[in-house]
């Protein structure tokens, strides 16, 4: 046997495949069922936002924004915003800061919940996608009665948010917070701590607490592995410094690790959503004098922000004209999804959508 | 350690390095070296000795113009509307005599000091005909996909990368789309 | 558009029935923008299929080109590399507008069937070659003008 001719194969996995979430392709050389190297091939969504938003007025930036992270573009809204209002030295009114906050921690259970929905599927359990989307669909009412719009908002906007709630909005939001909290322990019941779904995630993507800080990790996936980093705790920003949560971590670094972080800190939104709507004061929320066409001077900032797949941030260069003369983003999916390339190396082809499942990226960001 | 003592610490060693103040990025330091040759030493000596662990990100900027007395491009970018994508962004006034010009790639890093809650910029110039800067994917692995993102669309060379390509961009868009002079070339697709 | 397939919309009830593979598809929804790289990916898959073969282009990106008109890297409508059945608006468009496309592409395929009918021929393959030619005719096209 030993003197059997061997030989590698190379599998290629997508633009098209189901389980890549998007047009990622992945370049698997294998032996046998072992995979020898992989090579994440990305660029097949890449539109040049940076590029345009160099020809585009800023108000107009914030809507490229949305469209990096489609699935929660609240946050990428938002830390948009941020950079820009730090230019323009912008006072933000309490009431839109409560409600930027509020939208973000909406927008990041939405995520999860896709997140829940998809993953099980990927590992071969599709109850859970039915049940993360019938809640899913609640949120989207929520923004679309504050903002109109399901998945690409354009809610939040240089100095404020585009619109006050509408009448009925909290009490609506209070009773999804009540139904939804009952329904994580559904979650955990299907999936969480299913035996199966344990089997094929717990041992599987261990990513080390020094692999994660190697390759610049953030968000769940960085949590996941132990490491205690929430932007939201080390560097507040609009109200999280009064607002009361935990920083949910992982043990192991698993690719259930990286999953339970996520379904425990959809706990943690709700109870945001719930101190921010107690403490919710009233005054406007759009601060005076944004200029049409904004003009910041000569300048540079950077923002960042917790989004729901990591450090998400924006480095900003302005010129004095009505367009940013740089922008460049730190998009976490980016960073995350170039770990494959150390994690998948000598593991089995069938784990390899548990892992990429698992990293929870979006091909819009990772792209740009 | 508190940043102040780590910027001292910094300009002790190294004679080139210049703290830009009032600091650029609001609320951050922000450091300047004199050339690339140096980077890999301050780099070194902020993540082993100093404490800024974690890479946030790398990104770069193309200065392209006459400038104003703080290095920003003063002529304004004119926001033109590009229906074809074939004209360049922006129409370079040629240099003046006797009037500041800025013609550089300042490449950035951010590193971050999480137990002192501190960031750093590291701006470093190179030359928009040759732009080279070594890599620091031997520091951090994370550096490997954001200076091919850099290398794609704006053209610096990270030199020791081992595997320096396209990553963005497909192979027929030539040029470096983030470069201010960019003139994109009508290809099959447009 | 995966809120269309969940629960509340409900697709398989309209008959969609996602497929994992190109070959065993009969309408590809064009969903997202369209760039440059993925462009002859698309092409592949396209041809991949058998026919009869359908496309439904959905959202402003894969319409036009969307708010990245003037980008470098995106292709100004998924129509200029592949033939495009329904197009439906929005940007991304509700799950609703998804659905309604599906049933306008019933509809289309409806009036098709007639033509099918006629041209079939005991060699399938030849059958569907000619109907592909007779779909792609002129006098026919401007009669399925309405349906786009």
């Amino acid at each position: 046997m030993t003197d059997l001719k061997t030989d590698t194969m190379f599998v290629n996995m997508g633009p098209q495949h189901p389980s890549t979430h998007g047009v990622l392709r992945l370049g698997l050389t294998l032996s046998g069922e072992i995979i020898v190297k992989a090579e994440p091939d990305i660029g097949y969504l890449h539109r040049g936002t940076e590029k345009l938003a160099e020809l585009r007025g800023y108000h107009q930036c914030v809507v490229m924004t949305d469209r990096w992270d489609y699935v929660s573009a609240m946050p990428n809204n938002l830390v948009f915003c941020l950079a820009a209002e730090k230019l323009m030295n912008l006072e933000i009114s309490s009431r839109a800061n409560y409600l930027r906050v509020l939208m973000c921690e909406i927008n990041r259970i939405a995520s999860h919940l896709l997140f829940l929905g998809t993953y099980g599927i990927d590992i071969g359990a599709y109850t859970p996608f039915l049940y993360a989307f019938r809640e899913r669909e609640m949120v989207l009412d929520l923004f679309e009665m504050a903002c109109g719009a399901r998945t690409t908002f354009n809610y939040i906007r240089i100095g404020g948010v585009s619109a006050d709630l509408p009448q009925g909005w909290t009490e609506k939001c209070r009773e999804f917070l009540n139904y939804f909290k009952g329904k994580i322990r559904e979650y955990d019941d299907l999936l969480t701590y299913n035996p199966i779904f344990l089997d094929r995630t717990k041992t599987v993507g261990i990513l080390s607490k020094e692999t994660a800080l190697d390759w610049g990790l953030t968000g769940p996936n960085l949590r996941g592995s132990g490491v205690p980093y929430d932007v939201r705790k080390t560097d507040p920003y609009c109200v999280y410094d009064k607002l009361d949560f935990d920083v949910c971590v992982g043990e192991t670094g698993s690719c259930w690790d990286r999953y339970h972080v996520r379904v425990l800190e959809m706990t943690q939104s709700i109870r945001i959503v719930e101190q921010c709507l107690g403490q919710l004061p009233a005054g406007d929320v759009m601060a005076k004098g944004v200029a049409k066409i904004p003009k910041p001077p000569a300048g540079e900032a950077y923002a960042h922000v917790e989004a729901s797949r990591g450090d998400l941030g924006i480095y900003l260069v302005a010129d004095g004209s009505s367009a940013p003369y740089r922008l460049h983003a730190r998009a976490p999916s980016y960073i995350n999804l170039a770990v494959l390339q150390e994690i998948l190396t000598g593991l089995k082809l069938a784990d390899v959508i548990a892992i990429l499942g698992s990293t929870d990226i979006v091909l819009g960001e990772v792209d740009r | 350690m508190v940043p102040d003592a780590a910027i001292a610490k910094l300009k002790e060693r190294f004679s080139g390095l210049q703290l830009m103040e009032p600091a650029p990025v609001k609320g951050h330091l922000s450091v300047k070296l004199s050339g690339p040759s140096k980077l890999i030493g301050v780099i070194k000596m902020l993540k082993d000795e100093l404490g800024y662990e974690f890479l946030d990100f790398i990104t770069a900027v193309d200065w392209k113009g006459p400038v104003d007395l703080k290095g920003y491009i003063v002529n304004p970018n004119p926001n033109p509307f590009m229906p074809e994508g074939v004209r360049s962004q922006m129409i370079s006034e040629p240099p003046t005599p006797g009037f500041p010009y800025r013609e550089a790639i300042e490449v950035i890093y951010a590193l971050s000091n999480w137990a002192a809650k501190s960031r750093i910029f590291v701006r470093v110039e190179t030359t928009r005909g040759d732009p080279r800067v070594p890599s620091l994917i031997f520091l951090w692995k994370g550096a490997d996909w954001q200076e091919r993102e850099i290398f794609d669309l704006l053209g610096v060379v990270f030199e020791g990368h081992p595997n320096l390509k396209k990553i963005l961009t497909p192979d027929f868009i030539k040029g470096h789309p983030l470069r201010k002079d960019y003139v994109h070339i009508k290809d099959k697709y447009d | 558009m995966l809120g269309a397939y969940a629960a509340r919309f409900d697709f398989d009830r309209l008959g969609v029935i996602p497929r994992p593979s190109p070959r065993q598809a009969d309408v590809m929804i064009v969903a997202g923008t369209v760039v440059k790289k993925m462009a002859e990916p698309i092409i592949t898959i396209y041809h991949q299929m058998p026919e009869p073969k359908f496309v439904i282009s959905m959202g402003s990106c894969a319409n036009c080109g969307g708010p990245y008109y003037d980008s470098y890297s995106v292709v100004k409508g998924v129509d200029k590399i592949i033939p495009v059945d329904v197009y439906v608006a929005g940007c991304p468009p509700r799950p609703e507008a998804l659905q309604y496309a599906v049933i306008k592409l019933q509809e289309k395929i409806g009036r098709l069937a007639p033509t099918r009918q006629a041209m079939a021929s005991p060699i399938q393959e030849k059958g569907a070659r000619v109907w592909y030619r007779m779909r792609l005719s002129p006098n026919l096209r401007k009669d399925l003008a309405v349906c786009n």
